[in-house]
C-alpha cells in the first residue's frame, strides 16, 4: 500500500511537466495580447517595446518557458502583468472564496447524492425510485449556469430571501452551492443507486438476507460499504473541482474566487497569471483523482493486498 | 415431520416455473432434490428461506409448513426470526458467497448475535468452537483473515459455519459443492452428514450428482421441470425407479461407480420457460408415452410409507 503510494506519488513528476507545457502554451495560441491591454490610448511602437522587453515577452516561446519553468521550480509563479502583482498573492487572496464555494458544494452534493442513491436502490422499481432517476436525468441535463440564473431570479429577485451576489456572509453561499451542486448530486445519485442495486443482486448479499438481517441494516452495513468504492472514484475527479469547478457559477453570482481571477485575467490575456490560475486548477483535479484512488485501494482488502 | 412442502406453486408474473413440488424433510433425516438445470431446485428452497419476493416471485399456491407453522402466510417479521435462526441456507459458490469487504470472523458472528442473542465476545467464542468442529485450522487466526485469503474449499466450511451460527433445525444445501474440487467435494458432503447424524439437523441437499445421493441421502425428491416427479427412498429409488425419468436419470450414470453422475445423456431437451408442453411435462422425451399423457397431468400421489411417483402408468401399476 505504502509502496503503491509513492509510486503514484513518483508519477506526479512528469505529469506536473506535461501539464506546465500545456498551461503554458495553452494561452499562447489564444490571439491577442496583454499589452493591449497595457497602453494607453496613443501610445508609441517603442512604447510597446519597452513594455515587451520588460515582461521579457520580446523573448523566444521556449525561453519565455524555460524561464517561467526555472522560477516555477523555486516555488515563484511570477508577477501579474496587469495588476502588478505576484500571481500567489492574488491566488491566495481569491483561494479561500473558491474553497468555501467548493467545498461546501463537494459535501451538499456528495451527501445529498448518497442518501439520494441509497433510497432509489432500497425503492427500486417503485415511484420513489422513479421519482429520483427523473431527478437524476434532469440533474445532468440542466447547465448550472443557467440554474445559478434561474435561482437568483426566483429567491433573489422576486422573494428577496438571500443576497442577489457577492459574497458576504454565509446565505450568500446558499445559491450558488445548490447550482453547483445540483450536476454532482445527479452524477454521486447515479453511481450509488447502480452499484447498490448490482451489489445488491451478489450471492453474499442473498446469503446477509438468509441470515434474518433486517433488510436496512445489510443495505446500510454491507450494500452501501461495496456501493461506496466506484462513488469514491467519482469523489477524487470531483475534489479537483473543489477549486476550479464552479468558475462558471462564480461568475453568473459575481463572487470573488480563482474562476473569476481567471476568467479576469484571460480576457487581458495577463499570461502569468493565466499559467498560474490553470496550474493551481490542473494540479488539484490530478492530486484529487490521486487521492480517490489511494483510498479507494485502501477500502477493499483485495486490492490493499494486490497493491502492497 | 419437520417441513413439508405440500403443492408448492411459485409465479413470477404470469409465469410459473415451478407449479407441483411436493416433498419433506424430518429431523435427523437427509433429503436429496435432484433434477436438471431449471427444474426449480433452487427456486424451491428460496420459497422456503421466503426470499422469493427479493427476486420478484411469489408463492402462489400450496403449503410449506415447518414444524407445524405454515410459511406461506407468515409475516416478514416473523419469517426473518426464523431464517438463519432455525431454517438456514448453504449456496452453490463459495467463492461470492461471503462479503468479500469483511473479515470472517465477524460473517459468522452476525446470526449468534442476532438470533442466540450473544454478545461479540460469546459470538465469537462460539464461532471459534464452529471452526473447530468443521476441522478448519487454526481457527483464530482464519478469525481475523478475509475471504479471499482462503481456498474455495476453507470458504464453503465458513459458510457452513456461517449457516450453523443461529443453531437451525433445518439446513437447505444448494449445490454446496459443484464449485469445489472432486476431493475437497467428498469432504464438504463428509461434513454434512456427519452434522445430521450428530446434530439431528434436517438437511436439504440440491445435488446434480447422483453418486452424492446415493452415498449420503436417506430419500429423494427428483424434479422435472417445476414438478416433483418421484419421491422416494434412496435405496428403492436406486432399485426400483418407478418414473420414466427418473429411470433414464439412474441409467445414465456411469457404469465404473457412481463418482460423477450426468444427468445431460437423456436423449431431448428440457422445455424451457412458457413452452411446456401440456399433460406430463416429460412426454417429449418420454419412451413409453401414451395419448392420455399429452392431456392429463399426472399428480403425485405420495403413498403412507412417503413414497410416490407421477405418472399416468405407475399409478396403473
Ligand atoms: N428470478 C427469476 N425470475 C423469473 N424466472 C426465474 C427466476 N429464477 C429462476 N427462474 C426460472 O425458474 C426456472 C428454475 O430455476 P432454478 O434456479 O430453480 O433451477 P435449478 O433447478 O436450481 O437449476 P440449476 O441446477 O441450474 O441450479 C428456471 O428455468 C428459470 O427460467
Ligand atoms: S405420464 Fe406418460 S409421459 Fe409422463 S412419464 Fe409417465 S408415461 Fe411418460
Ligand atoms: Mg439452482
Amino acid at each position: 500500500m505504502i509502496a503503491f503510494t509513492l509510486r503514484r506519488l513518483l508519477l506526479l513528476l512528469p505529469v506536473f511537466f506535461v501539464v506546465s507545457l500545456v498551461v503554458f502554451f495553452i494561452i499562447h495560441l489564444v490571439p491577442g495580447d496583454p499589452i493591449d491591454n497595457l497602453m494607453r490610448a496613443g501610445s508609441t511602437p517603442e512604447q510597446r517595446l519597452q513594455i515587451a522587453a520588460k515582461y521579457g515577452l520580446d523573448r523566444s516561446l521556449v525561453e519565455q518557458y524555460l524561464t517561467w519553468m526555472g522560477r516555477l521550480l523555486t516555488g515563484d509563479l511570477g508577477t501579474s502583468i496587469i495588476q502588478g502583482r505576484p500571481v500567489s498573492t492574488l491566488i491566495a487572496h481569491n483561494m479561500p472564496y473558491s474553497l468555501q464555494l467548493g467545498i461546501a458544494a463537494l459535501l451538499f452534493s456528495t451527501l445529498t447524492g448518497i442518501a439520494a442513491g441509497v433510497i432509489a436502490a432500497s425503492y427500486q422499481g417503485t415511484r420513489v425510485d422513479d421519482a429520483i432517476t427523473g431527478f437524476i436525468l434532469l440533474g445532468s441535463t440542466v447547465p448550472s449556469f443557467w440554474l445559478g440564473l434561474l435561482l437568483i431570479l426566483v429567491f433573489a429577485v422576486w422573494l428577496g430571501w438571500v443576497p442577489v451576489s457577492g459574497a458576504r456572509g454565509w446565505t450568500s453561499l446558499i445559491l450558488p452551492v445548490i447550482a453547483a451542486g445540483l450536476g454532482g448530486i445527479a452524477l454521486v445519485a447515479r453511481v450509488t443507486r447502480i452499484a447498490m442495486i448490482e451489489t445488491a443482486r451478489q450471492d453474499f448479499v442473498v446469503l446477509l438476507h438468509a441470515k434474518g438481517l433486517p433488510p436496512f441494516l445489510i443495505q446500510l452495513r454491507h450494500v452501501l460499504r461495496h456501493a461506496m468504492v466506484p462513488v469514491v472514484t467519482i469523489l477524487g475527479l470531483r475534489i479537483g473541482w473543489v477549486l476550479g469547478g464552479a468558475v462558471t457559477i462564480e461568475y453568473v453570482f459575481a463572487r470573488p474566487g480563482l474562476g473569476s481571477l481567471l476568467i479576469r485575467a484571460l480576457n487581458q490575456r495577463d499570461y502569468p497569471l493565466v499559467q498560474g490560475c490553470l496550474l493551481m486548477l490542473a494540479m488539484a483535479v490530478i492530486v484529487g483523482a490521486l487521492i480517490g484512488d489511494i483510498v479507494q485501494a485502501a477500502m477493499d482488502p483485495r486490492q490493499r493486498e494486490a497493491r502492497s | 415431520m419437520l417441513l413439508t412442502v405440500d403443492m408448492l406453486r411459485i409465479r413470477f408474473g404470469a409465469f410459473s416455473p415451478v407449479d407441483q413440488v411436493t416433498l419433506g424433510v424430518d429431523r435427523g433425516e437427509i433429503l436429496g432434490v435432484v433434477g436438471e438445470s431449471g427444474s426449480g431446485k433452487s427456486l424451491t428452497a428460496t420459497a422456503i428461506m421466503g426470499l422469493l419476493p427479493r427476486i420478484g416471485g411469489q408463492v402462489a399456491g400450496g403449503s410449506i409448513r415447518f414444524d407445524g407453522t405454515d410459511l406461506v402466510d407468515l409475516p416478514e417479521s416473523q419469517m426473518r426470526r426464523l431464517r438463519g435462526g432455525r431454517i438456514a441456507l448453504i449456496t452453490q459458490n463459495p467463492m461470492t458467497s461471503l462479503d468479500p469487504m469483511m473479515r470472517i470472523g465477524p460473517q459468522i458472528d452476525q446470526a449468534a448475535r442476532l438470533h442466540l442473542g450473544l454478545g461479540r465476545s460469546a459470538a465469537r467464542a462460539r464461532s471459534l468452537d464452529l471452526m473447530a468442529d468443521l476441522r478448519i485450522p487454526d481457527p483464530a487466526s482464519v478469525y481475523d483473515l478475509f475471504p479471499h485469503q482462503l481456498s474455495g474449499g476453507m470458504k464453503q466450511r465458513i459458510v457452513i459455519a456461517m449457516a450453523l451460527a443461529g443453531d437451525p433445525e433445518l439446513l437447505i444445501a444448494d449445490e454446496p459443492t459443484t464449485a469445489l474440487d472432486v476431493t475437497v467435494q467428498a469432504q464438504i458432503v463428509q461434513i454434512l452428514v456427519d452434522l445430521v447424524r450428530q446434530r439431528g439437523l434436517g438437511l436439504i441437499l440440491i445435488t446434480h450428482d447422483m453418486g452424492v445421493v446415493a452415498q449420503a441421502c436417506d430419500r429423494v425428491a427428483v424434479m422435472y421441470c417445476g414438478r416433483v416427479v418421484e419421491l422416494a427412498r434412496v435405496d428403492a429409488l436406486f432399485e426400483h425407479p418407478r418414473h420414466p425419468y427418473t429411470q433414464a436419470l439412474i441409467r445414465c450414470i456411469p457404469r465404473n461407480g457412481m463418482a460423477r453422475g450426468t444427468m445431460t445423456a437423456i436423449p431431448g431437451m428440457v422445455p424451457t420457460g412458457m413452452t411446456q408442453p401440456p399433460g406430463c411435462r416429460f412426454n417429449p422425451r418420454c419412451a413409453r408415452v401414451e395419448s392420455r399423457c399429452r392431456v392429463d397431468i399426472p399428480e403425485l400421489l405420495v403413498g403412507p410409507s412417503g413414497n410416490g411417483v407421477a405418472c399416468h402408468l405407475a399409478e396403473a401399476a
